[in-house]
């Protein structure tokens, strides 16, 4: 009987058997998905000769219209000069009740002395303000906003740029704009990302307190301008640079807009204006220089440069020569030392991140490193290296934090330097040597790279607590049900991972973790001078990246954002690169389930931690952020469970004994208790929240504000809100 | 017994349905616990995976042995799910939440199952 009527059963059954063999198969096909490497012994391309109809202008170029973003004269080639004589600044030395700087203070501790909100009574904040920029993106634009901006408070005002780099002054109690200075920034400008961390208070010594430009407010703008305004009125400083700006372009040689830019407030040491820009990743070996420079913060006038490959030239560039190209270029914010002279350089890569055989020995010292300048010459004191010849985008994105180290025999000069890798390195600020002990371990050598030999060791911070978790394993692997989890562990053995440093790879995709975005990446420290208690959120996020050939490249259209059949909005300097002018291409993703976009590994994927400096003991540590506003298929799941989501804007400490932090995918403002690392209370932003908040006082009450601009590559939504919280009147 | 039973009543066809199902999650299990096993991975994806599939085989063939070799299966996730991550609660989810869903379901057809089988084997005997 059932032999004979196997038409219902089998025709319903088989169809869906059918159906799910088909299932199987894009789990298992190579995935069109744009940010997938196209896996083991796929990294080249049948047929064609690789392209050869872009040969990439010739760096000598003149630069195109519209990179030079003001027109401004740049009249010949200036010779290495001195600052004016400075007078001492209120970063040095912050009123109580202000946050004149990007870190708060000079020494950018991020920790404010107020005492209002106590852990007791945060549970209270209300909004006192929302402000709104009016910087995000117009309809049809494609989304490269992340403001990350942390506003400034001097006196009665609180200053702060857009994502764009208009400049405002708001009252500090009511959020109504002061003034406004319009930057003009077209999109085309906007590199990897639309940010602006923030602006820099300066005090004339040469303008009279009372008269214009006594106090002024200095940015660096997207389209590589220092411009200096009136604190007062927000009108240019006429005598800064050419009627209140400078032309940072001047000497770069060919580019176009959007390939090199500044989104750190650069900081003023003994009058001289340090400034470093990002050079946009994976473009090509020979973009632009990384060049540091100085300026005098008094007149916009040259002082000094220091380019990696012509260490002796301090001047300009000669007429038709530009400054050496394709050399680490620094993105993160500088820390100025003003007793010692030095400004502390966290730099980057060389250009063509994964791949270094083309790379000088004077780049090899230098990149991934801090570097030690001189304020005065802009010649290197002393350099600490933190990842030997990078090829994983160990760049260093956060801003060291110089503190006085708790020694045997009394406070050392010291500087706190947090990494990509987790490990933070304790240095002596006086000659860049390790105050806690640094190893250098074994690293893994095998490569089929060929030609491009990785380095036999790394150096590891020993003596402080690791910011990460162990290596990766198989069973590390995560998902929903076996079925991910199941494809995940297959993508886990298809590449190649030898632990933190596996060598890039051509043949099959590598690991790289804890990943680019993993440790600590611009959100820096916060440390509390009176109680040595150091605060530190960091992610997990490991990345799928593999090499192709250029050909491969080509097909997969990866070109440089110089050439002209560059789409913008196309590649980004933290997805696939063209690394054209070298043999290889970068095809670079999250480690993730390309399906669900769950990433592969298990939670937690961020953290946070406090550690003692007096002992360099973990005082608590759990994970940051919860679920609400993430879940498979980027669907919310609105559950309130803390799993530790990635996180990018840097922490709070005050005297009241609270820790404030923002940075998760979950939208969240989070306040933690210092002493114990117990959430007291959080609040859903208008957008992510993937800034660094700061606090201040005025006219008596306490203020929280933070910068909900999103982050596009975080997929945490953009606003152009700054969202600013107080206790209610009369507590 | 070489066969598919014909479903009638709405249990049966829940019960096809559920056997369908096992066939499905199994086959993915099997296929890239497969390669995964050849990469030097873990064995048990592609044995776990081959036991449900052979589970829903079994079901849709209208025997009971099919439902218990799932439930089988089910109860050695669980000392495998724990010597792999403990008691570590994000890493258990993945590998015995979803499975033990499915078995709720399973147990479900364990009695429609029966009355199948007793059905089967009485035309048998009939014939």
């Amino acid at each position: 009987m059932p032999r004979t009527d196997l038409s219902a059963a089998t025709a319903l059954c088989g169809l869906v058997l059918l159906s799910a063999t088909a299932g199987i198969a894009p789990a298992r096909a190579q995935s069109a998905y744009k940010e997938a490497p196209p896996g083991p012994g796929d990294a080249d391309a049948p047929g064609k000769k690789p392209s050869d109809k872009f040969a990439g202008p010739s760096p000598f170029a003149p630069q195109a219209p519209g990179v030079n973003a003001a027109n401004i004269p740049d009249g010949p080639p200036a010779g290495p000069g001195e600052a004016t004589p400075a007078v001492e600044q209120i970063g040095s030395h912050p009123a109580h009740d202000d946050w004149p700087a990007y870190g708060r203070d000079t020494d950018a501790t991020r920790f404010s002395p107020l005492e209002q909100i106590t852990p007791r009574n945060v549970g209270q904040l209300t909004r006192a303000f929302v402000y709104h920029t009016g910087s995000k993106p117009a309809p049809g634009q494609v989304n490269k906003w992340a403001a990350e901006t942390t506003p400034i408070k001097v006196g009665d005002g609180l200053y702060m740029c857009s994502a764009m780099n208009d400049i405002v002054k708001l009252d500090p109690a009511t959020g109504k704009e002061v003034w406004r200075h319009e930057a003009g920034v077209k999109y085309a400008s906007i590199p990897y990302t639309a940010a602006c961390k923030a602006v820099v208070y300066y005090t004339s010594s040469t303008v009279p307190e009372g008269e214009p430009c006594h106090n002024r407010i200095l940015e660096g703008t997207l389209d590589m301008r220092l411009i200096e305004v009136d604190a007062d009125t927000g009108k240019l400083c006429e005598g800064f640079g050419y009627h209140g700006q400078v032309n940072l372009m001047k000497g770069m040689g060919e580019s176009v807009p959007g390939f090199v830019s500044m989104t750190a407030p650069p900081p003023i040491v003994n009058g001289a204006i340090v400034v470093n820009h990002e050079v946009l990743d994976g473009q090509r070996r020979w973009a632009p220089s990384g060049v540091i420079r100085g300026y005098d913060a008094e007149t916009g006038k040259f002082l000094w440069a220091w380019d990696v490959n012509r260490p002796d030239q301090h001047g300009e560039p000669a007429e038709g020569q530009h400054y050496s190209r394709g050399t680490p270029n620094s993105w993160a914010t500088m820390t100025g030392d003003n007793a010692l002279g030095l400004v502390y350089v966290p730099t980057g890569n060389s250009a063509a991140d994964y791949y270094s055989a083309m790379r000088s020995p004077e780049e090899n010292k230098v990149s991934s490193a801090i570097v030690a300048l001189d304020v005065k010459t802009g010649s290197p004191r002393w350099v600490f290296q933190t990842v030997h010849k990078d090829v994983w985008d160990y760049d260093i994105g956060s801003q060291p934090t110089m503190i006085d180290f708790p020694g045997q025999d009394g406070p050392v000069p010291a500087l706190v330097v947090p990494t990509k890798r987790g490990q933070t390195f304790v240095l002596d600020r006086r000659d860049g040597k390790p105050i806690l002990p640094v190893e250098d371990r074994p690293a893994p050598l095998a490569t089929d790279v060929q030609g491009d030999p990785r380095s036999p060791t790394q150096p590891w911070s020993v003596g402080m607590p690791r910011l990460g978790l162990p290596d990766l394993k198989e069973s590390d692997m995560w998902g929903m049900s076996p079925i991910d989890q199941l494809f995940c562990r297959l993508k886990f053995r298809r590449a190649k991972y030898e632990g933190e440093f596996t060598a890039p790879s051509v043949e099959k995709p590598w690991i790289e973790y804890p990943g680019y975005n993993g440790g600590s990446d611009w959100g820096s420290m916060a440390y509390d001078p009176k109680t040595g208690v150091l605060i530190a959120n960091w992610n997990v996020t490991p990345m799928y990246d593999q090499l192709v050939t250029r050909k491969k490249a080509d097909a997969l259209g990866l070109m440089p954002i110089d050439d002209p059949n560059f789409k913008p909005g196309g590649g980004g300097a933290e997805g696939n690169g063209a690394m054209a002018d070298t043999p290889y291409g970068i095809v670079v993703s999250p480690f993730w389930n390309q399906y669900t976009h769950m990433m592969c590994n298990k939670p937690p994927y961020g953290m946070i931690t406090a550690i003692d400096m007096h002992t360099r003991k973990v005082l608590w540590q759990h994970p940051l952020g919860s679920a609400r506003a993430n879940g498979p298929w980027g669907v919310p799941t609105y559950l309130p469970l803390t799993i530790g989501t990635p996180n990018n804007g840097g922490p709070v400490i005050t005297a009241g004994g609270v820790v404030f932090v923002a940075a998760t995918t979950d939208n969240m403002l989070h306040a933690f208790d210092a002493k114990s690392g117990k959430e007291l209370w959080n609040d859903v932003l208008p957008g992510g929240g993937q800034a660094t908040p700061m606090t201040y006082e005025y006219k008596g009450r306490q203020y929280v504000a933070i910068m909900a601009g999103g982050h596009h590559f975080m997929m945490a939504p953009v606003s152009d809100a700054l969202v600013v919280y107080a206790l209610p009147d009369g507590k | 017994m070489a066969g598919l039973y014909r479903p009638r009543r709405a249990s049966e066809w829940a019960t096809c349905a559920v056997a369908v199902l096992l066939i499905l999650l199994g086959l993915p299990l099997l296929i890239m616990g497969a390669e995964l096993a050849l990469l030097g991975g873990s064995l048990y994806y592609v044995v776990a995976g081959a036991a449900i599939i052979a589970g829903g085989i079994l079901m849709l063939m209208g025997s009971v042995a099919g439902a218990f070799l799932y439930l089988l299966a089910w109860l050695l996730t669980w000392p495998w799910a724990l010597w792999e991550v403990g008691f570590d609660g994000w890493g258990l989810l993945p590998r015995l939440l979803g499975p033990t869903l499915i078995a709720v379901l399973v147990v479900l057809t364990i009695p429609v199952l029966r009355r199948l089988q007793k059905t089967s084997l009485a035309q048998k005997g009939i014939a």
